[in-house]
């Protein structure tokens, strides 16, 4: 199937590989089928691409590379509702943030609304987590102290279109 | 908006299935139990609205993604 985006233009995406967030990401509850592939060959930053709307895009991380200690709990009526059944359905994502001023070049993940995909069935959801634990606005410059063994970083090579 | 005085222990039912109960009042705070369909988000409202505000920012700030393959080097290398 061919999509429009106004990043990519026309790009041609499998439908099988398309991720659905039934209730959308907050703030866009209309959009709910996305498409993900990484920014370049390689990179660690991937697009979440709407199919539905040609203007709206999103860059994502896999957040324990933004920070290496980042941990939560899939609560359980999640777990329900994206049907997962075992740790490795689950792929985690997050969303980042650019600075207006480039001057300050502070790039941000979202580690308060992170992104549960199972890779199964490509059922997606935005958790909101404990703000008094989870910052918004994660600043990812100051901890690229992550161990990037490539190895480990399996980040979403199964849920990519 | 409909406004209704409860009592601790009492509660309220929205449609057919969700029922907010207030368990506790102390000073300021009052404490309630939400029952509601698994598909049905329940959210502190300043939480949800946090994340959306970050979210309309993230999806409006990739048209500026200048310092992201720098960044990309930066990992790189620490890599």
């Amino acid at each position: 199937m061919e999509i429009k985006t106004t990043r990519f233009g026309s790009i041609e995406i499998e439908l099988d590989k398309v991720i659905h967030f039934p209730q959308g990401l907050l703030g866009f509850p209309k959009q709910t089928k996305y498409v993900l592939f990484p920014h370049k060959k390689g990179s660690k930053f991937f697009w979440l691409q709407s199919i539905e709307q040609p203007d709206l895009a999103f860059v994502c991380i896999n957040p324990f590379i933004a920070n290496p200690q980042y941990e939560f709990d899939i609560p359980d009526r999640i777990e329900k509702e994206l049907d997962i059944k075992n740790p490795s359905d689950v792929e985690i994502l997050a969303l980042v943030t650019f600075p207006k001023d480039v001057s300050v070049p502070q790039i941000t993940v979202n580690l308060l609304g992170p992104i549960v995909v199972n890779v199964q069935n490509r059922q997606a959801k935005q958790l909101v987590l404990d703000p008094k634990k989870y910052p918004v606005n994660y600043p990812i410059l100051l901890t690229h102290t992550a161990q990037l063994d490539d190895s480990k970083d399996t980040t979403s090579a199964s849920i990519m279109s | 908006m409909l406004i209704l005085t409860r009592k601790v222990g009492e509660k309220i039912t929205i449609g057919n299935d969700i029922e907010v109960t207030v368990i506790d009042v102390k000073g300021r705070h009052v404490r309630l139990g939400i029952d509601a369909p698994n598909n049905l988000p329940v959210h502190r409202e300043e939480v949800y609205r946090r994340i959306l505000e970050e979210n309309v920012r993230a999806a409006s700030s990739v048209h500026e993604i200048k310092g992201l393959d720098e960044l990309e080097k930066i990992i790189r290398e620490k890599g």
